[in-house]
């Protein structure tokens, strides 16, 4: 990565710092005009970064850069609306740009999971939370961001020094043929030694179905985080129900059910 | 030109026009045979004023929600007002593209998919879009600031998500039979035959399977006797109660569109899609565009059968309390389909889960062990328990 192209991410992420100042909500500090402005020119460098690095584009470059754009615009909004239930509105959107970009990147199962898991049930869940808690307006406290100048910072520091390091991936792995994407991403699940003879015919075989490709990967170099995922989750499960159950008195209750043979016949109507 | 119209892009790209023109008229016409069979059932007319036999009743309907006045009240959240009633018309039809309308095609001596899309994932892809629709309920329900909408949209998210488990466990047994995600292999075995003359049609293979997931994709299409988001006794019109015109005809018009893709995917599932047994054009040799227009209509007839089963139930059953819906889920379908699923997993590493007796031997199992339970629990079917404060027991109609 030459120093240019370095200085010109740092200048994308700095822009895209001032923008999102700007756009957190603040009441009459709040400039949405600047903060657009700034973020339209934070996209821009970063698109130019990108296209530095693009050797043959082709129709999915074109689609690469309108969901992402998409993604990022609705990751800014989901942090600069004052309303919750927009911000969960927006991340919805993230979600389903993000799974565009998962097809895009073959991995069709990984898309359409998320947007069952994220936007089919867990979002649900959030979005029913919100409505519950929050009816009409917002109250004051709720709908502004407490320190919007540190909060920035911190992210976007965070953020160029990740992009800065992991741009450092050689050019063919970050766009272009798909099959150098499948190789290099640690999304699409592809094992890193597929070139070793002994998984070559399990991966030719495998190679017809996202999915199964998946669920062998799954089931077999990450068979432990499986499990250990799953009892992660069999662990808040249950300390969600211990915690939200009411003690019920038990003194009052006696079962009034009727004996075997009288089920039904008994039952009065109303 | 003639070459990219051939290609499998221009034949997804003119079926997808077409599926979608078709479908306005088929949800119109629902509506139509909605109200006719309610009123056969009821001992009515039914609509009988415009056109013969009432035939351009839905025209009219039409014709009357685009010209009403479109009422947005001031209290409401604006932009997601309008945006509720498009979320739930647009994702009703999402789903259609991946149902596999007729099979294979040959065109130009390329054999093409008569179908929109035909994803790795197609049985994933229908469950996430269904999984989206309840988005325009509670949408609409929140935004239109009123207490008994609301009601309705917290109903209505509640009973989704309740009865999403039990519908995904169900279609994992599918999987697990099947060895496939994408719907047309999930149909192609359902052409085979048992001794020559039994289709392999998977509701022979799991009868309980294909039951329980009909009651769950009444739930999810809201329709009767699970339609306690709309409850009009309740709740006024629930969710929709502050929706008029165009708007109001949208949300009506994406319950048809989902009760149409539910029909078409319960058929895919479970009836073999788009075969008939013993009638060559609806078999998987058959490629010629007579066979794709006999599948298309043999797939057409089993959903207009699903159609007419789920009117017949919503005019004969009452509807559910909002506990005893919720307990029907978690207590007696959620354990079922479990059960199912440790049986098919089992059969499946015995290599048995193809074989006739066997699964529906667990069935079996699963169905009297749920009934042995019911009968021991000695639980009223009611729900009523001894703490419960119930209203009305001993006076005049409640």
């Amino acid at each position: 990565m030459t120093p240019e192209t370095a200085y010109l991410l740092y200048f994308a992420f700095a822009l895209g710092g001032a923008g999102v100042y700007f756009l957190l909500p603040r009441g009459e500090a709040t400039k949405p005009a600047i903060g657009a402005l700034f973020g339209l020119g934070s996209l821009i460098a970063l698109a130019l970064v990108l296209s530095t690095r693009i050797i043959t584009p082709d129709h999915t470059t074109y689609y690469f850069y309108l969901f992402s754009t998409i993604a990022i615009a609705g990751a800014v909004r989901v942090i600069t609306h004052p309303r919750p239930v927009y911000s969960a509105l927006y991340f919805i959107l993230v979600v389903i740009a993000v799974s565009a970009l998962l097809v895009l990147l073959e991995a069709e199962f990984l898309a359409v999971a998320a947007i069952i898991v994220y936007a089919g049930a867990i979002m649900v869940t959030y979005l029913f939370v919100i409505m519950l808690a929050q009816q009409t307006s917002t109250p004051h406290y709720d709908s502004r961001s407490r320190e919007p100048l540190l909060a920035v910072m911190a992210g976007f520091v965070l953020m160029a020094a990740i992009a800065t390091r992991s741009a450092d991936i050689a050019p063919s792995q970050v766009a272009g043929a798909s099959t150098a994407l499948n190789n290099a991403s640690p999304i699409v699940l592809v094992s890193d030694d597929a070139s070793g003879d002994s998984s070559t015919t399990m991966d030719e075989a495998l190679s017809s179905s996202n999915t199964l490709l998946v669920g062998a990967s799954v089931m077999t170099k990450y068979v432990v985080v499986l499990e250990i995922s799953g009892i992660l989750l069999l662990v808040s499960m249950v300390g969600a129900i211990a915690l939200s159950r009411k003690r019920v008195p038990m003194e009052g209750y006696r079962p009034t059910a009727p004996p075997l043979g009288q089920i039904g016949k008994e039952v009065e109507p109303y | 030109m003639r070459e990219f119209l051939t290609s499998q892009m221009g034949v997804s790209i003119m079926l997808a026009a077409v599926v979608f023109g078709v479908m306005q008229g088929v949800v119109a016409y629902s509506i139509y045979f909605e109200r006719k069979i309610a009123a056969w059932i009821q001992d009515r007319c039914g609509p009988n004023r415009v056109g013969p036999f009432g035939l351009l009743q839905p025209i009219a309907d039409g014709l009357k929600f685009v010209f009403k006045e479109d009422v947005i009240p001031g209290h409401v959240d604006k932009v997601l007002f309008v945006l509720a009633p498009t979320i739930m018309f647009v994702i009703a039809f999402l789903g259609l593209a991946a149902i596999p309308w007729g099979g294979q095609w040959m065109l130009d001596g390329k054999l093409v998919n008569v179908q929109v899309a035909n994803p790795d994932i197609g049985l994933l892809y229908l469950l996430g879009v269904g999984g989206m629709g309840v988005y325009g309920v509670v949408l609409g329900g929140w935004a239109s600031n009123n207490k008994y909408s609301f009601y309705g949209a917290i109903r209505a998210t509640a009973q989704m998500l309740s009865y999403e488990i039990p519908m995904g466990l169900c279609l994992v047994i599918v999987v697990l039979t099947m060895g496939s995600l994408r719907l047309e292999e999930i149909i192609l075995p359902q052409t085979e035959y048992w001794s020559g003359a039994i289709p392999k049609w998977n509701i022979f293979l799991h009868p309980l399977v294909f039951i329980i997931l009909f009651i769950t994709m009444l739930a999810e299409a809201n329709r009767a006797p699970f339609d306690l988001a709309e409850a009009e006794q309740e709740l006024v019109g629930g969710f929709h109660t502050e929706y008029s015109a165009l708007k109001f005809g949208m949300f009506f018009l994406g319950e048809y569109a989902h009760m149409i893709t539910a029909s078409a995917f319960i058929s895919v599932m479970f009836l073999g899609g788009w075969h008939l047994p013993w009638l060559p054009w609806a078999q998987p040799e058959a490629t010629s565009l007579a066979a794709v227009i006999v599948k298309m209509m043999v797939l057409g007839g089993k959903i207009v059968g699903f159609l007419f089963l789920m009117m017949w139930l919503r005019w004969t059953l009452p509807r559910f309390r909002f506990d005893q819906l919720m307990r029907l889920a978690w207590l007696g379908l959620i354990p079922m389909t479990l059960g199912l699923f440790m049986i098919t997993v089992g059969l499946l590493y015995f290599g048995l889960h193809r074989s006739w007796v066997w699964t529906c031997g667990g069935d079996a199992v699963i169905l009297v062990l749920t009934l042995m339970y019911v009968a021991v629990s000695r639980r009223e079917v009611s729900g009523r328990t001894a703490g419960m404060n119930v209203i009305g027991v001993g006076t005049a109609a409640g």
